[in-house]
């Protein structure tokens, strides 16, 4: 925002150990794209701000777009001027959105006689930023703002601002997540990755992805919710593959009856718990380096866990029943962390020949209707599975007939739940490096019928997968439990 | 486990809506995610011998993302028709069963209840952001009272 060349004094503060800035990829494409089109002027917008407080890291969620009228800004290839009038209207509008809401500040530093524009804050920058934000954060305690900057090759840098008592107090951001059907992650100046020390281990996978995706998925953190059947495989292949941080979640134990269809429950860890075992075998078979593995002994879903999950850049959900699916599918889109979903059905004849089954790998990130739209999940299933031992109940008492105990128990085995894995792990590639033009819907594989399925299912209008997308904490999600 | 604040309040408002004192039971019933949902005094049908009793249905404790189940129940389980309904020649309720276990876990303990089933949400699927309990009290009591016609 023009020059200067005295540098200013920044109230430096902590809010966490990682900050980021999140916005969905049409947000982004919007902002950048018409303030962008402004060059060789500078240009800018407010943008409402939600926060999304984890435990390591806050997220500032970016929002609607809050567009200059004309006359509230003068714009020249030095300077941006913005008029008390839109100041004030954008911290109306924040106030309107709730108590958490706050504003931030998008601008250009686009090309000009002096050559490129440069993503990063100027003293000027800082000058005005030290003397707005204060106003934005007056009486507003708990709202969260951030100021962004975007070079003229979409470079960026970005900062949070938060009123601290009767300080104002700035933290540097690591990162912008853009989020869509793929997740791109911007490094500002602040950014904390590092490539792999030796690359040539990663050679083979490299030629794929190329050496910003062997740095991607070194820095990456992906959570896993359950390491059973699905979720043992799929911490066993990101440890593999180089994912330098892994989070893992499950409260159950390791059986031996566990053993035959999953991995890492090695005999020594029967009877100890499930993300134990796994833990120490993905860092047995990890490549990245440094190599970050944490066990959370709890369900995913629980009013801790769900915070946490909120650190994670992408979730793999590897639950096994429909109910803690509603809170991982909320976080995805409330929150815009992008997450793999995948799951199984088999059925056996009399024979022991499979006569249905199904296996699918479903992307929820928004662009990609979620599991509500698609059915798999719906209030219909979940007051089934609900039923727990009594399901179908209703259609036998009601008829004189007796209630049957059911213990729901289904045919689990491992190549199955490889081939979901395998799917989750093709969509993970897709959403974390792009390796192809388009990530594909809800992918079913169908037997008898030895069929690959995409969906093409719509979102529905009304579902929080279009209505409440990015509004992180401002929505309570609900925990789930399952013991 | 208590309930959710969520179905707590969910009871409360049906309780001041439907002027029926409902109560939820303190845990789930067991080998389910289910509570109970009942009234003790809630006026029957005229045709029924019991002019008063017990009605109630039960709640999955992830409501309301999951719906209350597609049925509801009453007791005392001795209930009858007065009179004999003339297209089955019987006076024994239509489509309700006697069901043992059901409601264990609420304050009405081991006490058997009669179970009616007809595939109230059928033609409307619940919808978690929509519907109410109260929602669900009034198709229970629209089916109850067309009961020997369905």
């Amino acid at each position: 925002m023009a020059l200067s060349t005295s540098k200013m004094a920044l109230p430096l503060g902590h809010l966490a150990e990682e900050v980021h800035i999140a916005a969905t990829r049409t947000v982004w494409r919007k902002i950048a794209e018409r303030l962008q089109a402004e060059a060789p002027n500078e240009a800018c917008s407010f943008v409402l701000v939600r926060p999304s407080r984890g435990r390591r890291r806050v997220t500032a969620i970016l929002g609607e777009i809050l567009w200059p009228r004309p006359g509230e800004v003068v714009a020249t290839p030095e300077r941006l001027e913005l008029s008390a009038d839109y100041i004030t209207r954008a911290l109306e509008a924040a106030i309107d959105a709730g108590p958490m809401a706050g504003v931030c500040l998008v601008h250009t530093h686009p090309s000009s006689r002096w050559g490129r524009g440069v993503g990063a804050f100027s003293p000027r920058d800082d000058w005005y930023e030290k003397r707005l934000f204060p106003t934005m954060t007056m009486d507003r305690a708990g709202c969260l703002c951030a100021s962004v900057v975007i070079g003229s090759e979409g470079d960026v840098d970005a900062r949070v601002w938060w009123r601290d008592g009767s300080n104002v107090m700035t933290q540097a951001a690591q990162a912008i997540r853009i989020v869509g059907p793929e997740l791109t992650i911007l490094e500002t100046s602040a950014s904390p990755w590092k490539d792999h020390p030796d690359p040539s281990v990663m050679d083979r996978s490299t030629r794929l992805w190329g050496k910003q995706g062997r740095k991607r998925m070194q820095n990456l953190r992906i959570g896993v919710a359950g390491v059973g059947g699905t979720g043992s495989l799929s911490t066993f292949a990101l440890a593999t593959m180089g994912v330098g941080k892994l989070s893992l979640w499950d409260k159950d134990i390791g059986k031996k009856e566990n053993r035959h269809r999953t991995v890492g429950i090695t005999a020594d860890f029967v009877g100890r718990s499930k993300v134990e075992a796994l833990q120490a075998m993905a860092r047995c078979v990890a490549t990245a380096d440094p190599f970050e593995v944490e066990a959370v002994e709890d369900w995913a879903t629980s009013e801790e866990s769900l915070q946490r999950l909120k650190d994670c850049d992408l979730i793999f959900c590897c639950v096994d029943k429909f109910a803690p699916r509603v809170p991982l599918n909320d976080l995805a889109y409330l929150h815009l962390i992008p997450t793999i979903d995948m799951a199984s059905w088999m059925h056996a004849d009399q024979q022991q020949r499979i006569d249905a089954l199904v296996t699918h790998a479903h992307v929820w990130s928004p662009g990609i209707p979620c599991a509500w739209c698609r059915g798999t999940l719906s209030s219909h299933l979940l007051t089934q599975e609900a039923q727990g031992v009594q399901r179908g109940i209703e259609r036998r008492v009601a008829y004189g007939l007796p209630a049957e105990a059911i213990d729901g128990v289904e045919p689990s085995v491992l190549p199955l739940n490889m081939l979901g894995v395998s799917l989750a792990l093709m969509q993970f590639l897709q959403v974390a490096l792009k390796i192809t033009s388009r990530t594909p819907n809800d992918l079913k594989f169908f037997l008898p019928e030895w069929e690959l399925d995409e969906s093409d299912l719509p979102a529905q209008t009304d579902c929080i997968c279009v209505t409440s997308i990015g509004v992180g904490d401002t929505v309570r999600i609900r925990p789930v439990t399952v013991e | 486990m208590a309930a959710s604040e969520e179905l707590a309040s969910a009871v409360a408002d049906l309780s001041e809506r439907s002027g029926h004192a409902f109560q939820i039971s303190p845990q789930v019933v067991p080998g389910t995610n289910l509570y109970v949902v009942h009234t003790n005094d809630h006026d029957f049908r005229a045709a029924y011998t019991v002019e008063r009793g017990v009605l109630g249905f039960r709640v999955p404790g992830n409501f309301p993302d999951a719906g209350p189940e597609d049925n509801f129940f009453i007791a005392p389980v001795d209930t009858k028709l007065r009179s004999a309904d003339a297209v089955r020649n019987s006076i024994d309720l239509n489509r309700a069963g006697r069901a043992e276990g059901y409601v264990t876990g609420s304050a009405l303990g081991t006490m058997r209840v009669l179970v009616f089933s007809w595939h109230l949400w059928n033609a409307v699927p619940w919808n978690r952001k929509k519907h109410t309990l109260m929602d669900h009290y009034t198709h229970c009591i629209r089916r109850f009272e067309m009961a020997e016609n369905g």
